[in-house]
């Protein structure tokens, strides 16, 4: 794992052309499900702020983008209770899905490529009680709830909650219920053009993926802006 | 040693638990139900009715009110909880039934219970339905368990009562003027009885002369012959009733030497009658004079002869007090002190309307029975009373607030914005004193408010420290019996003033009792010592007053006041026994686990309840340890602040005003106003859709229910400028926590229609308006498209403005109209309800019901949820208020190595000159607090201490002063300062720019001046006022200055005659132009002017000035 990392960097790395290239390295101080701690080396403050900020909330991932609902008698209103299913966060697998604005479809709902629809039914309840996250039932086996005990509302007897979500992929720049991490930070050593990087994953992608995804949309997007560059 | 003083709370806790905040309201509203409607009726006791062939009385017996209803259409009733009236806007009363008996020949021959008005229902009292409901059951009935009530529901609308200040009634209060240049001495006394005031005044002059202002009387009159008609012949006499101290009696010689020339009680009446009554009967004179002496002259001591006694020595008293404030053995008595003062509440105010509505109500019967003749009987008795008039004169002085005799704004919509807004409104107190006078004196926060009145909240500007607020320790006092009180004081061997000796008239203390002098003791500080060890053991009234005064200089009287009556404020106090304070830590936690309410520490002597005179006569202890010598302790400092300024964490750190400003922006955050959304029927409504729990919060937030209905969130709050993004108060917040919820809230507006009926039949009809017939004022089918088949606009439909709600159409205004050839039928009008027009939202709630007068009614509630945007006010619990100036990118904003990123960024020079250090305790304890995942305290004097939050902080990791490096997230570097962070909880305001945005470029005019119309809700203009029009003279910019003042304004064309000056006129059917004044000869030419110009040449003309128009050709 950490060979694919450091030689995924690298290839990023030296197609750059700006960094010490022998000093160029990537090392993990610490990972788990959560959280990932790596240690740049040699790579300049401000390359390593964007990888940071790449991080954060650059990366695609799923969350609920439109509702349509078809019963809501609860005491939230509409919109506040889509607002809470967009906080959601869905595991997110970018091998399957593209953006809706990349996808093939070009049309307003998506298709299988860039959407996914989710359910709640809550029937009718005898009790108060509390309807969460593990109702939200996903048509695919991957893009569901990061976890099942998510409250989304309390339905009293005779409310009733019925609705479909559909998820798109959308980065965190356009709307907070994309954001890839809750926690990106740089911080810096002792060293010159040394910084540690920590990301809290969100939930939706593996720490070790968002950084490795963050190197490839900064690399892709330096590579844009060098043909824009070109261009002119 | 911060324990001690904490562990007192519960004391304070149990009283406002157990009693409820508007406790004021419905004491005072139950006790006029109970007492004062009772005594009204009894005054008036029976009615004659002077018919010439059979004379009979009608004699009033007891009253009772019945429950809350209301008389439909038809005729039959509804008995109704307020929910029903707030939705079907109708009032909340209950028919009083009056038990009426006709009299003849002192027999009783028939007697009924008569319905003779409706009585508003003070929500939560003692008559309204809903006091003795559960908690589940007030939920099953739409009401919020945590409503305070003590407002009333008017036309569907709630009303409140604010406390009314006024002066004490039957105080003699004695003051010193000048009149130019000369000191004169006055003596006032308000003499009173329910609804009912006369004022008194002695003057004494600069010759020494003392004379009586009295009510009724045009004229002076000596006060020793006003002393000798009320019966005192001798001279000794009199100056014994002012006082038996030589030096005291000396000053009277002027007044003696004045009044010689009337040596008798009969002279002194007749020497009245004829100064009021002049040029009239002698015989009428005299029945004035006495009715006067007896009716209008001190009211408050009675209103029968055997009565003139106790009047002339309450004269002769008032004469005592001016001639020690002259001799200066006593000072002038300060207006402002509060135990001057009393607070009049709803039944107070009440018992005042119901006074004049039922006399006139009699007065209407009895007309009604003496014309009608024959009919006698109960049955016509009954069909006489017209309970309209006091249910109408009751209805509408609540609804506007018109409490007649120039009296308005006695009522109040009932502030609704938050829960906090609601509980400061129901403990306002207003000051009668007009606010447009300076009356500095009476705006300054007096020592006696303690513990009674906030130091903090009041508002700025006109009313500035006339408009209270109650502090939560203050208690209002209730009617105490003064005839036990009396009992009791001669029981304790106080003699009766009339048989008092000449000694004890010397050495005594007088004793008064609600400002009548009862008789003389001999011990006065004994007796008040027994007294108050009666009331400690529960043997008198809790709130019956106790004051002594006792000047240090030999010969001036000393006296004892006992108070009885209602609207003073009271506060708890411990009593102390030798050096110790008598609540024991055992109490405090009974008191704590409910075992013994606060009642009983009252009972037993342990806590008493001070007036502010009496607390004249205490010496009071902060704390336990510095008890020496002291009577009483405090029982809490932080129940000094009222409720406004009760949210504010460490308010003793701040600079005064800013809490003062706090305590007013308060009352403006929205948050969880209601757990009633589906059935609140205001007008205007916000809720915050994620409010929390404030992290730093103070006792009384708990206490007053503000954790269960709070109005904010905690933020990340960083101080520290964003590009200039926080300039000038602004503040930065993050983008990333508005769109995960941060200062969200919905915006709820209720649109009403109602179906009316119009004399000859016709009605207002709900439809979808038809294009196709003839409707007047047809909007196009555009804004219909909404509308269902009923003409009421579907639930959850997305609107925008103009869109109708709710379809409606109405006859004709006027028949005349109506032509019966016409080939058109009569045209019906469209009084559809629309959006307002810069207002957008989704349908949340349509409501149909039925009015009072019968009709259909719709009620169609609109919600839009509102994200914060540019331009929204928001502010800390500091009085730091500031404008959203940025939604910054998560990305771009600083953050902390642990990787929390601010919510809010604040700019630093908000803090140095505004001393607001209790924004940065309550972040940094914030911060502690949430290390610890617990609340921590901030309350006023007693919160944690910032040493303790410090080591919090230690342990936690973090720096004690609360700084920490920060990134920047835009460069990745570190600022080259530590950046201070903590938590504060901020409150989002009401004032949106969703609310006020508007701009205009051409649009609506007004139909009389043709100029554009003014305000955002008429689509209009913004006014280029004088000064900017100075600006333009000043530059010499006069293109355009004609463009904004006429052009782009209300340019019109006029023909004028160059003859003779006049407005002339262009005749289409003779294809020519008219000058009615120069006929033939006229020349007539077009000209541009203002419309306005016009208009004023007509008004001119109108007046019979001929305004000339000397025309020339432009060069």
């Amino acid at each position: 794992m950490v060979f694919i990392y450091v030689q995924e960097l690298a290839r990023f790395l030296f197609g750059l052309k700006c960094f010490h290239f022998d000093l160029a390295s990537i090392a993990i101080i610490e990972e788990d499900e959560q959280k990932i701690v790596v240690k740049l080396k040699g790579i300049q403050l401000e390359y390593a702020n964007a990888l940071r900020r790449m991080c954060l909330n650059g990366i695609p991932v799923f969350a609920v983008d439109d509702v349509v609902i078809i019963e809501n008698s609860s005491v939230f209103a509409d919109e506040a209770l889509a607002h809470r299913l967009s906080m959601i966060p869905l595991k997110t697998d970018l091998s399957r899905f593209v953006e809706p604005s990349k996808c093939d479809c070009h049309s307003d709902t998506g298709c299988s490529n860039c959407r996914v629809l989710l359910m709640i039914d809550s029937g009718p309840p005898d009790t108060t009680r509390l309807v969460t996250s593990a109702e939200l039932t996903s048509e695919d086996e991957i893009v569901k709830p990061v976890s099942d005990k998510i409250p989304i509302i309390e339905l009293a007897p005779g409310q009733k909650l019925k609705l479909e979500a559909y998820a798109r992929l959308g980065r965190g720049t356009e709307h907070a219920k994309w954001n890839a991490s809750n926690v990106s930070v740089l911080t810096e050593t002792d060293k010159e053009d040394e910084h540690i990087l920590t990301i809290e994953s969100s939930g939706c992608l593996e720490p070790s993926q968002i950084v490795l995804s963050g190197i490839n949309e900064l690399a892709n997007r330096i590579d844009d802006f060098k043909q824009i560059i070109a261009a002119l | 040693m911060t324990k001690v003083v904490t562990e007192r709370w519960p004391i304070i806790y149990d009283i406002l638990k157990r009693e409820g905040i508007a406790r004021q309201h419905l004491n005072s509203y139950d006790d006029f139900l109970e007492r004062g409607l009772q005594s009204i009726i009894d005054e008036v006791a029976q009615i004659d009715i002077e018919n010439a062939e059979y004379p009979y009385k009608i004699q009033l017996g007891k009253l009772k009110l019945q429950q809350p209803r209301i008389m439909e259409l038809d005729g039959s009733i509804t008995h109704i909880a307020p929910r029903e009236a707030r939705l079907r806007n109708v009032s909340y009363s209950s028919p009083i039934m009056l038990e009426a008996s006709v009299v003849e020949d002192g027999k009783i021959l028939e007697s009924r219970f008569i319905h003779v008005g409706d009585m508003p229902v003070m929500v939560r009292s003692n008559a309204c339905v809903l006091r003795s409901f559960s908690e589940q059951k007030l939920v099953e009935n739409g009401e919020d368990p945590n409503d305070p009530g003590g407002y009333f529901v008017i036309n569907g609308s709630e009303r409140v009562i604010v406390g009314l200040e006024d002066l004490s009634y039957n105080k003699i209060i004695v003051d010193k003027e000048t009149v130019g240049g000369n000191i004169v001495f006055k003596a006032k006394v308000y003499s009173s009885i329910v609804g009912y005031r006369a004022k008194l005044e002695l003057v004494m002059k600069h010759d020494g002369l003392i004379v009586s202002r009295i009510p009724g009387s045009p004229v002076d009159i000596p006060v020793i012959t006003l002393m000798r008609a009320l019966g005192l012949e001798s001279d000794k006499e009199i100056a014994i009733a002012v006082s038996p101290v030589d030096t005291i009696q000396d000053e009277l010689e002027a007044s003696f030497e004045k009044s010689g020339e009337v040596p008798t009680s009969k002279d002194s009446i007749v020497y009245i009658s004829k100064r009021i009554a002049p040029g009239m009967l002698e015989e009428f004179q005299i029945k004035r004079a006495e009715t006067l002496l007896d009716w209008g002259l001190l009211p408050h001591l009675g209103k029968n002869q055997d009565n003139r006694k106790e009047k002339s020595q309450f004269l002769g008293e008032a004469a005592c007090k001016l001639i020690e404030l002259k001799l200066g053995w006593v000072n002038p008595d300060d207006k402002d002190h509060y135990g001057n003062k009393v607070i009049k509440f709803a039944g107070q105010m009440l018992a005042d309307l119901f006074r004049t509505a039922f006399r006139n109500l009699v007065r209407d019967m009895k007309y009604q029975l003496e014309r009608s003749g024959q009919k006698r009987g109960i049955n016509a008795v009954a069909a006489a009373i017209r309970p309209g008039i006091v249910t109408d004169k009751l209805n509408n002085a609540l609804a506007t607030g018109n409490w007649g005799r120039g009296r308005v704004g006695v009522t109040q919509l009932l502030d609704r914005t938050n829960y906090l807004s609601t509980i400061s409104h129901l403990r306002r107190v207003q000051s009668p004193l007009s606010r447009t006078q300076p009356n500095f004196e009476a705006r300054d926060l007096h020592p006696t408010h303690f513990g009674r009145i906030c130091p903090s909240e009041t508002p700025e500007g006109s009313n500035c420290g006339l408009v209270k607020n109650l502090a939560l320790s203050a208690i209002i006092s209730v009617n105490a019996s003064s005839e036990e009180i009396i009992e009791k004081l001669y029981d304790l061997g106080v003699t009766y003033f009339l048989d008092a000796k000449i000694e004890l008239k010397r050495d005594g203390t007088r004793v008064f009792v609600d400002g009548k002098l009862i008789g003389y003791a001999k011990d006065g500080q004994k007796l008040a010592e027994s007294l108050r060890e009666l009331r400690r053991h529960s043997k008198i009234h809790p709130h019956v007053g106790i004051s002594m005064h006792q000047p240090n200089i030999k010969g001036a009287t000393k006296r004892l006041y006992v108070n009885c009556n209602a609207g003073r404020v009271l506060r708890p106090l411990i009593i102390t026994k030798d050096n110790k304070s008598l609540l024991t830590q055992d109490l405090v936690e009974k008191v704590k686990k409910r075992f013994l309410s606060w009642s009983d520490l009252i009972r037993t002597g342990i806590i008493e309840l001070i007036d502010a005179n009496e607390e004249e006569n205490c010496y009071i202890a902060i704390d336990q340890e510095k008890i020496k010598k002291h009577t009483h302790m405090e029982v809490f400092s932080s129940a000094i602040l009222g409720a406004g300024a009760s949210i504010i964490p460490y308010p003793e750190h701040n600079q005064s005003p800013r809490n003062t400003y706090q305590s007013a922006m308060a009352k403006q955050s929205l948050g969880f106003s209601t757990p009633l959304m589906n059935t609140s029927t205001y007008v205007r409504q916000h809720l915050m859709l994620y409010p929390q729990v404030p992290i730093v919060t103070t006792k009384a937030m708990g206490l007053l229910g503000l954790e269960e209905r709070p109005a904010g969130q905690n933020c990340v709050v960083a101080v520290l400028p964003f590009d200039g993004y926080n300039i000038e108060d602004a503040i930065v917040l993050s983008k990333s926590s508005v769109e995960r919820g941060l200062g969200r809230t919905f915006f709820y507006r209720i649109y009403e229609a109602e179906a009316k009926q119009y004399p000859g039949g016709m009605r207002d009809k709900f439809e979808i308006p038809n294009a196709e017939e003839n409707i007047r004022g047809f909007k196009g089918e555009k804004v219909y498209r909404l509308l269902e088949e009923d003409g009421v606009i579907a639930a959850e439909s997305n609107v925008r403005g103009g869109d109708i709600l709710i379809g409606k159409t109405s006859p004709p205004r006027f028949m005349e109209e109506y032509k019966e050839f016409e080939i058109k039928g009569p045209y019906r009008r469209d009084t559809s309800v629309g959006m307002r027009p810069s207002e957008s939202g989704v349908i949340d709630t349509v409501v149909m019901t039925q009015s009072h007068e019968g009709g259909r009614m719709y009620k169609v509630r609109v919600r839009d949820m509102r994200l914060p945007e540019i331009g929204d006010k928001f502010a800390s619990r500091h009085g730091q208020k500031g404008v959203l100036g940025l939604l910054a990118n998560n990305e771009d904003l600083p953050y902390t190595s642990e990787g929390i990123v601010p919510d809010v960024l604040i700019n630093p020079h908000a803090f140095p000159s505004r001393m607001t250090v209790g924004m940065f305790m309550e972040s940094i304890t914030g911060k502690a607090a949430a290390m610890r995942g617990t609340q921590f305290d901030g309350s006023a004097f007693v919160g944690e201490k910032i040493d303790a939050v410090k080591e919090v902080l230690g342990s936690a990791g973090f720096k004690y002063s609360g700084k920490e490096i920060m990134y920047d997230g835009r460069t990745g570097r570190t600022f080259p300062a530590e950046v201070f962070v903590g938590l504060v909880y901020y409150q989002k305001l009401h004032h949106m720019v969703a609310d006020k945005i508007h701009a205009r470029a051409r649009g609506q005019v007004q139909m009389l001046t043709k100029q554009p119309t003014e305000g955002r809700a008429r689509g209009g203009g913004l006014r280029f006022g004088e000064m900017e029009r100075d600006c333009l003279i000043a530059y010499g910019a006069s293109m355009i200055l004609k463009d904004r003042l006429l052009e782009e304004s209300d340019k019109t064309e006029i023909y004028v005659c160059e003859r003779c000056g006049l407005v002339a006129y262009h005749d289409m059917k003779q294809r020519k132009f008219v000058c009615r004044v120069c006929g033939d000869k006229a020349r007539v030419s077009s000209i541009s002017i203002a419309y306005a110009f016009k208009l004023l040449l007509q008004e001119m003309m109108s007046l019979n000035i001929a305004p000339r128009l000397l025309i020339k050709e432009r060069v």
